[in-house]
């Protein structure tokens, strides 16, 4: 008897007592389901931090300066050589200083919008436009000149759509606009990404209460050696203050790194409860066929009189129990797929800012109707024993 | 050339509780090829051993039992199946059908424990339906037949593997008189068309329908001849057996 033909008995016998095989099956159902879900949902979120990370440039490293005491200290032009010298690693420098205080715009102070002070190379380095007037200009840093360029929010919102050649104060100091930067993020609101400043870091400097640097944004060549230029650069930073508590640098790429495996993490723990209701499943699996085995007592004597060996035997009944198991497998997919589509739905309803897009890997499919199958053969075995080692003269006898 | 079933001083005992059953107590006779015999006896006279073990379900505790030559006491579970399944075609009083197959696929069954492909089985099957007079249900189910028609299609089963032995095991118990006639026949036809035929039953009347008669008391054998022999049916020492007569 051929494993196919055994195959084929198997679906037999599963499709002749449907509801049975259905409420045997639904522990797997349950258990597959939930971990493709959750998987999926992992994902997604995975792809959802990825995706607000690429926004924010994986591409660069972020450079703080704490500073050790007022005896060392780097100055921005010992930056700027630095990042020179390791012109193989690193593309593009510049300050970023973020100044607090507010904007103030005719009557109204706004006190979301971040003011930041940079260099000529920022918006090329972070890929942003200027859609009207001019960028920051080299000239601007050395003059240390009161000119800003806005976001878009502020154009739109208090100089409709005319920012140009107008004006704001910040913190008491007049700056003229002679920019409006592209629209960036997907809205324009207060607080957002589009409700900014951007000053020559010289004059955000002077203004602020320290007058020093302590920022910059750097841009690697290539960003598969984004380890490697963040080790130059730490590396230099370390022969001027001989502490590494004086700064930090940070690379965007391995912040998603981290948070990523974080998410993993939680989602090989969730993923690893809701594989207990597997188990589970495996022993309602074994439990029936354990029942099944009893009642076709008779079936199984005629058979072994009619010259069935014990490894038929033991055949039928594990293969009976590994589809009735992967078949609940397939089932858990489906089932998985659907209600990963509703949560897609639910979320970007319910969160419309944070879209998350549930998707099942491959690799949880495959995995997840492996391991079905697996707990079929595995809690099958022990009926399949049972059923194989009955005497048959006992068994012809039973009813 | 030997006995196609031979009993050596075969034995079989029980262990029940403090007392050891003797269900088989030193038979031996031997059984040639195209002879049909009815083995005879009361309930508890060892013949539901006998079958057990002339049918390879079970081996004898002492003794030997020798299919066309093969010591089955030495054997496997394993070559006891394969035996079951090329020299025996088993006729039990239940008919024992499988339920939810068809006619066709129930006389399928052995064939596929032996391997057969499948055009092959089916070939065979029908013609054994049809032998049985059964080749226009061959998709219906045991459930839609009666009796006696079931019997017929465990008969057809038996003889699809072509065995050496056809073992019948009460075949007429279940069945109303006419239809177990007609079993009878058909067992009859069987044994003159050349096949081995052993019958056990409890029922003279039946077994008097066989060749030779094997009466069996108690674990023993008490008569092994000609059937149409008036000591076949009439136990020759019944007064002297007090209490075990009827």
């Amino acid at each position: 008897m051929s494993v196919l033909e055994t195959f084929q008995l198997a679906i037999k016998n599963i499709l002749s007592s449907k509801m049975r095989t259905f409420l045997t099956m639904l522990g797997i159902i349950i258990g597959v389901c939930a971990v493709i879900v959750i998987v999926g949902l992992g994902n997604g979120m995975q792809g959802y931090i990825e995706d607000s990370f690429a926004d924010m440039g994986t591409d660069s490293l972020t450079v703080m300066i704490m500073g050790r005491g007022s005896s060392r200290s780097v100055s921005e032009e010992d930056m700027y050589e630095l990042a020179e010298e390791n012109s193989e690693y690193l593309k593009q420098i510049s300050p970023t200083v973020t100044m607090m205080g507010s904007v103030k715009i005719g009557r109204d102070t706004l006190t979301a919008t971040s003011i930041t002070g940079i260099s000529e190379d920022y918006f090329s380095m972070k890929g942003y436009e200027v859609v009207q007037g001019r960028g920051l200009q080299y000239m601007d840093m050395t003059d240390r000149k009161k000119v800003c360029v806005v976001g878009q929010y502020l154009n739109m919102a208090y100089f409709g759509g005319n920012a140009v050649g107008q004006t704001l104060k910040i913190n008491g100091n007049t700056f003229t606009i002679v920019g409006v930067m592209a629209q960036e993020g997907s809205e324009l609101e207060e607080g957002g990404t589009d409700d900014c400043v951007f000053v020559p870091y010289s004059t955000a400097a002077r203004l602020s209460y320290t007058g020093t640097i302590s920022s910059y944004t750097i841009t690697v060549q290539n960003t598969d050696q984004i380890s490697e230029a963040k080790a130059v650069v730490e590396q230099k930073l370390y022969q001027v203050f001989s502490d590494d508590d004086a700064y930090t640098v940070t690379s965007m790429a391995e912040l998603v790194e981290e948070m990523n495996s974080m998410v993993n993490m939680i989602i090989y723990i969730l993923a690893g409860i809701a594989a207990i209701s597997l188990v589970v499943g495996g022993i309602g699996i074994m439990n029936i066929m354990l029942v099944s085995v009893t009642e076709r007592t008779r079936e199984i004597g005629i058979r072994k009189a009619l010259g069935a060996k014990e490894s038929a035997i033991m055949r039928q009944f594990v293969i009976e129990a590994a589809t009735t198991s992967s078949l609940g497998g397939v089932l858990g997919i489906l089932l998985g797929y659907g209600l990963s589509a509703l949560a897609t739905s639910v979320i970007a309803n319910v969160m419309p800012d944070t879209p998350i897009t549930v998707s099942p890997s491959l690799l949880a499919v495959v995995v997840a109707f492996g391991v079905s199958t697996g707990i079929g053969v595995v809690f099958g075995y022990l009926p399949a024993k049972k059923a194989a080692n009955l005497n048959p003269i006992d068994a012809l006898r039973y009813d | 050339m030997g006995a196609l079933i031979e009993f050596r001083d075969v034995c079989k005992f029980y262990q029940m509780g403090d007392t050891t059953v003797k269900a088989a107590n030193h038979i031996s006779f031997q059984i040639q090829k195209g002879e049909f015999v009815a083995i005879v006896g009361q309930s508890g006279s060892g013949k539901s051993t006998c079958m057990n073990i002339i049918g390879c379900l079970d081996v004898p505790t002492s003794g030997a039992y020798l299919l066309d030559g093969q010591d089955v006491g030495q054997m496997n579970k394993n070559q006891l199946a394969e035996i079951r399944n090329k020299m025996l075609g088993f006729i039990f009083q239940q008919y024992n059908l499988l339920p939810k197959l068809t006619l066709l696929e129930n006389v399928e069954v052995p064939l596929m424990y032996a391997g057969m492909p499948r055009s092959e089985r089916h070939e065979r099957a029908k013609i054994a339906l049809e032998m049985v007079g059964l080749g226009n249900k061959l998709r219906h189910k045991p459930a839609q037949l009666s009796g006696g028609q079931q019997q017929r299609v465990s008969i057809a089963r038996a003889l699809a593997g072509d065995p050496a032995v056809i073992l019948a095991d009460e075949p007429t118990g279940a069945l109303d008189s006419h239809t177990g006639r007609e079993v009878l026949t058909m067992l009859q036809q069987l044994h003159a068309a050349g096949n081995t035929v052993v019958l056990i039953t409890h029922d003279n009347s039946i077994a008097v329908q066989a060749q030779r008669i094997i009466r069996l008391e108690d674990g023993q054998v008490i008569y092994d001849g000609d059937a149409s022999a008036p000591e076949a049916v009439v136990r020759p020492d019944a007064a002297g057996k007090g209490g075990m007569g009827l």
